[in-house]
């Protein structure tokens, strides 16, 4: 059981976490493009990597069984998916020295979104009964109308890029402006009291994702992004909050003593 | 020969749909639900029966107000038996 120490501890280790990855990021850019590049790439190692551990733990935990069990699994689809995109980004850019995009890696990242778009129909199922339909449209209007800007952006780009480049940046809008409507259906609830924090967590992580790609396109679009940019730091975070949200879960599905079980359907045959 | 009476064959009906409803959203739901129902207040699963309010602080603790959909999925379980006095009266105070 989760008790309100562990949950304030939760939230301490969380906002550590968070600070000391802008305080890295902060002293990256102070240290030249070299470095900045060289430590911002490493980050997406072990930030990323610490998600797919904890997903795993989760997913191994609920057993595929259950609705609990098949959104957990959803979410390693997403974990995994976004791991090894970013590890080939880290070589392409790295190693290679060849521009990340397009490359195999953007097939990764989007790989990640329909396992993300499902998961979170899962995660939201316990609590549909407070989901309105009022709610829901307001909701799907909003991300329609964050959709937009973005979709005018990224089809506004270049006019040298291939047609397929042009559909792989289209692509990240329309999947964010999807995983938009659950995510901010989340934070609803927690705004009304009706979920707690760090349930709220990863609807919360989501829409930091899709502020993070937004941030990135207009960035990659005045040729103003860097491998180091504030924006890295936001995917970070993002990927941050992710991990907290899934470790708070474990938190409050822990094994526990089977004594607690003995008594149920069956000690009344 | 199990000679069951109403309030026994009650109270594994209320168990049952319990028991189906938390393990469809998965073992390890149904796991903390009946530790957190042993460490607040000393009851088990069948113990609900009578307790109902035991369950529902239970389930207001894991998924915060918005535990209804739960307690719609334990309902709709128990539907056909829901004429039953004592288990009108766990569905009553459950739904409250």
């Amino acid at each position: 059981m989760q008790t309100n120490l562990e949950k304030s501890q939760i939230k301490k280790y969380l906002l550590l976490s968070i600070l000391g990855t802008g305080f890295i990021m902060l002293l990256a850019n102070f240290a030249g493009q070299e470095v900045r590049t060289l430590i911002t790439n490493l980050l997406y190692v072990p930030v990323p990597g610490a998600l797919v551990v904890l997903s795993i733990i989760i997913a191994v935990r609920f057993s595929v069984k259950g609705e609990h069990g098949r959104a957990w699994i959803l979410f390693v689809g997403v974990s995994v998916s976004w791991f090894i995109a970013e590890q080939i980004w880290l070589v392409n850019d790295l190693v290679y020295h060849i521009d990340p995009f397009p490359s195999l890696a953007d097939f990764f990242y989007l790989a990640g979104y329909p396992f993300l778009f499902l998961f979170s129909i899962y995660y939201l199922k316990p609590v549909k009964g407070a989901i309105s339909k009022k709610t829901l449209t307001y909701v799907s209007l909003t991300a329609i109308t964050l959709l937009v800007p973005s979709l005018y952006m990224a089809s506004g780009q270049d006019s040298q890029i291939s047609d397929f480049e042009l559909a792989l940046a289209l692509s990240y809008p329309i999947a964010d402006g999807i995983v938009l409507i659950p995510a901010l259906i989340g934070v609803i609830l927690f705004f009304r009291g009706e979920v707690n924090f760090l349930w709220s967590l990863i609807c919360i992580a989501i829409i930091l994702n899709v502020v993070a790609d937004t941030g990135f396109l207009i960035t990659s679009m005045n040729g103003s992004y860097y491998m180091g940019h504030p924006i890295d730091m936001l995917f970070l975070w993002a990927y941050i909050l992710f991990s907290f949200g899934v470790y708070s879960h474990i938190q409050i599905f822990k094994k526990h003593h089977p004594h607690i079980k003995s008594q149920s359907i069956d000690d009344l045959r | 020969m199990f000679d069951a009476t109403n309030g026994e064959i009650s109270k594994a009906l209320v168990t049952l749909a319990i028991e189906k409803t938390l393990l469809n959203m998965g073992k390890p739901v149904l796991d903390e639900v009946a530790h957190r129902l042993f460490t607040n207040y000393k009851c088990f699963i069948p113990d609900c029966h009578e307790h109902p309010e035991y369950l529902k602080s239970v389930l207001k603790e894991l998924y915060g107000n918005c535990y209804s959909n739960i307690v719609e999925s334990i309902k709709k379980s128990l539907d056909e038996f829901a004429t039953k006095k004592s288990i009108e009266h766990f569905l009553m105070v459950i739904s409250e």
